[in-house]
């Protein structure tokens, strides 16, 4: 074998080419000789899978295994075993997790979308518990994305599992920044969720009464400046649900948003009303998702006879994508008035 | 539009297609244009991205099985080089019994870096099915006690025993391979229902996905998380033979909550993509209610992605794979039998993922052998 010309940029020399590797003997994968679905790795991904199937073979745990398992999770991130191997190498050598940290810093932006980015992630900060980096390191990957599921587990798993107020009380600042920012970003309100009713309570919250009107009225704003914002209903809903409040407390709320803009008379003191903000200007009006709300609202009165109105409305006219789910609403309607009658 | 989309399932071109995977492999190494860097096989989506051959092929195979059955496509001996082929996956070690993906870590003895998957497990037994294996060789025993050694403290499931991975995916596989063996005995459900209520605690570690409000939930986990609470649980004494296939006795209210999630507000959260489509489908069919999706709408955009030499793309702009391949067909023939002319397909049992056909394989091969 010749060198490389030192004017190219040398390709990655093969281990199987590296004098600091002769002493591992490599393993091959040897499948059948008609295997199904046959994979045509490259020669560069073989051969350091055949180097790394040979050390765990001889179970070594040291500095280079780490170079090989990064250079083997740089082409294949979502290799489990070299991720697993990895991780029990950094311990056994007791390398430092601040400089493994900040190596998934990097590759977590770039394989965001990868399980064991996240995974390993988690391990590491068992190992090394000082979660105050990640939440500033967690809002650089939601800016890229800010929707990612895996980023937003890992900070939920982050925030329990820690526990700590100081982390906790950054988090309704950053959720609010983030709705300004996009109103309808679903996971953002559910992280809302997250904090204020499915983790405990919160220093400062223990007045659930007033925790329960902050949130309800936090959702009609949002709702006013865009009333078709499903994540914003579904918070409301949700709230609702686990407090156990009736939806009809916010029949007041609700019914402007359910009629065309022209059939509302326009009354001054509408716009003084905070506990019912009224929809934007600009809203598209009627808005299917409150006249769900209020059909919603009429089952729980017991007038079935408005409920189906309301549920064909949005059949023939105002959602008509999804009309045999409205059909089918309102045939259910019927049929709880028939078997009353 | 004025873009040209066929209007018909071009059903020959998908059964090549997923021969050709089969046989073949996928296309070498594609490049990732976001990441401006190769990453291998960029064009396989989720789990498949493990450069598993497993996965890929109990894609490809289901298809086939969705398309009219393998038999006709495929000869039989390369039929029994494929059994022959996943048989060589099952491994049995400290952990049970359960199946690789691939012999890609090949070690030569039982190791904690070789294990076997509870995912693959779950495609391998229904790939053998697809293939009319007569699954004799499957080791019950082993594999109930690699189940029961994969569930946690919490009820959730484990990517492999000695893992500490765990979300929906497993949770849903776990209960897959149960039903296909008809044999509960290894897990434990007080903990993994609904009722145990993973997840709600404050704190609890299992809150990465496992909450079952449905609600709150990203849409996508909508598909698994359904699978836990409509299971029959199976009682000690009688109903043993019931199959999870249709809704069980929940409250009516909570059943026409999820299908209200699903259809209307999960549905609307969702990107436009065959697989966000895929998991509403098979939860509103499950939950009883695939009627009440918009059918046209749904072939309309699956046939924009269905690629004129075969192969269905996550959306128009992508390459064909496997995984979009059997999710859209599999999507059209739940909802679009009569409308698409599709009546020569099979019907997709969407509880168990498999065809009716396949499905009553595995009940004849699988739970004949457990009444002795």
């Amino acid at each position: 074998m010749s060198e490389q010309p030192a004017s190219d940029p040398p390709p990655p020399l093969l281990y199987s080419m590296r004098e600091e590797w002769k002493d591992v003997q490599p393993l091959d994968q040897s499948d059948l000789t008609n295997p199904l679905v046959p994979i045509f790795y490259p020669p560069e991904y073989k051969d350091a899978m055949d180097y790394f199937r040979g050390i765990v073979a001889k179970g070594e745990k040291s500095q280079r295994v780490l170079e090989l398992t990064e250079h083997i999770i740089r082409m294949n991130p979502a290799h489990y075993t070299v991720w697993q191997y990895r991780y029990d190498t950094l311990l056994e050598l007791e390398a430092p997790l601040d400089k493994e940290l900040a190596l998934m810093d990097e590759l977590a932006l770039t394989n965001m979308k990868f399980y064991q980015v996240w995974h390993h992630r988690k391990l590491l900060l068992l190992k090394y518990a000082q979660p105050a980096a990640e939440l500033s390191f967690i809002s650089k990957v939601l800016a890229v994305d800010s929707k990612n599921y895996h980023t937003w587990a890992y900070r939920q798993w982050l925030l329990a599992h820690f526990d700590q107020e100081d982390l906790w009380s950054l988090e309704l600042p950053s959720v609010e920044l983030l709705l300004q920012e996009d109103v309808r970003n679903n996971s953002a309100w559910h992280h809302r969720f997250f904090v204020v009713f499915d983790s405990g309570v919160r220093e400062g919250d223990e007045d659930r009464e007033q925790v329960l009107r902050r949130e309800i009225n936090f959702t009609k704003q949002k709702i006013a400046i865009a009333p078709n914002n499903l994540s914003a209903w579904n918070y409301l809903r949700g709230i609702l649900d686990r407090v156990e409040v009736k939806y009809a407390t916010l029949k007041d709320f609700v019914v402007p948003y359910t009629t065309p803009r022209e059939e509302r008379p326009v009354v001054e003191e509408e716009v003084l009303d905070l506990d019912n903000p009224r929809p934007s200007s600009s809203a598209s009006l009627p808005c299917a998702l409150a006249i769900e709300f209020l059909a919603d609202i009429c089952l729980e009165e017991g007038d079935t006879t408005k409920a189906a109105e309301l549920f064909t409305s949005l059949a023939e006219e105002h959602d008509t994508m999804r009309k045999r789910y409205w059909d089918y609403r309102v045939k259910e309607c019927l049929g709880t008035q028939s078997t009353r009658t | 539009m004025a873009t040209p989309t066929p209007k018909a399932v071009l059903e020959r071109a998908h059964v090549a297609c997923s021969i050709r995977f089969l046989r073949q492999g996928l296309p070498r190494s594609a490049i990732d244009n976001d990441q401006a860097r190769p990453v291998l096989f960029a064009a396989i989506p989720d789990i498949c991205s493990h450069l598993i051959s497993l996965v890929i092929a109990f894609y490809c195979l289901a298809t086939l099985d969705l398309l009219g059955g393998v038999s006709d496509a495929i000869s039989e001996n390369e039929q029994a080089d494929w059994r022959t082929w996943l048989w060589e996956q099952q491994k049995t070690g400290p952990w049970g019994t359960g199946f690789r993906g691939s012999p890609y870590t090949n070690q030569p003895s039982p190791s904690k870096y070789d294990p076997p998957f509870l995912i693959m497990t779950y495609a391998a037994i229904l790939s053998l099915a697809i293939l009319r294996d007569p699954l004799d060789k499957l080791d019950r025993a082993g594999i109930l006690k690699y189940l029961h050694l994969s569930q946690r403290e919490d009820g959730s499931f484990k990517l492999y025993p000695s893992s500490e991975e765990y979300d929906l995916r497993m949770t849903y596989c776990a209960f897959a391979i149960c039903a296909m063996l008809d044999d509960w005995s290894a897990i434990d459900l007080d903990k993994a229902a609904y009722e145990g209520g993973y997840g709600q605690e404050p704190h609890n570690e299992a809150h990465g996905g496992l909450s079952p409000d449905l609600r709150h939930r990203h849409p996508r986990s909508s598909f698994p998380v359904i699978i836990p609470r409509i299971v029959p649980r199976p009682s000690k004494r009688r109903e043993r033979r019931q199959v999870p296939t249709s809704v069980c006795s929940r409250p009516s209210s909570e059943r026409r909550r999820c299908v209200g999630y699903c259809i209307t507000r999960g549905a609307g959260l969702q990107d436009v993509r065959i697989k966000n489509q895929m998991h509403v489908i098979a939860s509103g069919a499950i939950l009883g209610h695939g009627d009440l999706v918009n059918t046209s709408a749904n072939a309309d955009f699956l046939l924009k992605c269905q690629f004129k030499f075969g192969g269905i793309r996550k959306d128009p702009e992508s390459s064909p794979d496997p995984y979009h391949t059997y999710l859209g067909l599999a999507s059209l023939t739940i909802l679009s039998r009569e409308e698409m002319n599709l009546s020569a397909f099979e019907t997709l049992d969407a509880s168990l993922n498999t065809t009716f056909t396949t499905r009553k394989w595995l009940r004849d091969h699988l739970w004949s052998n457990t009444s002795s």
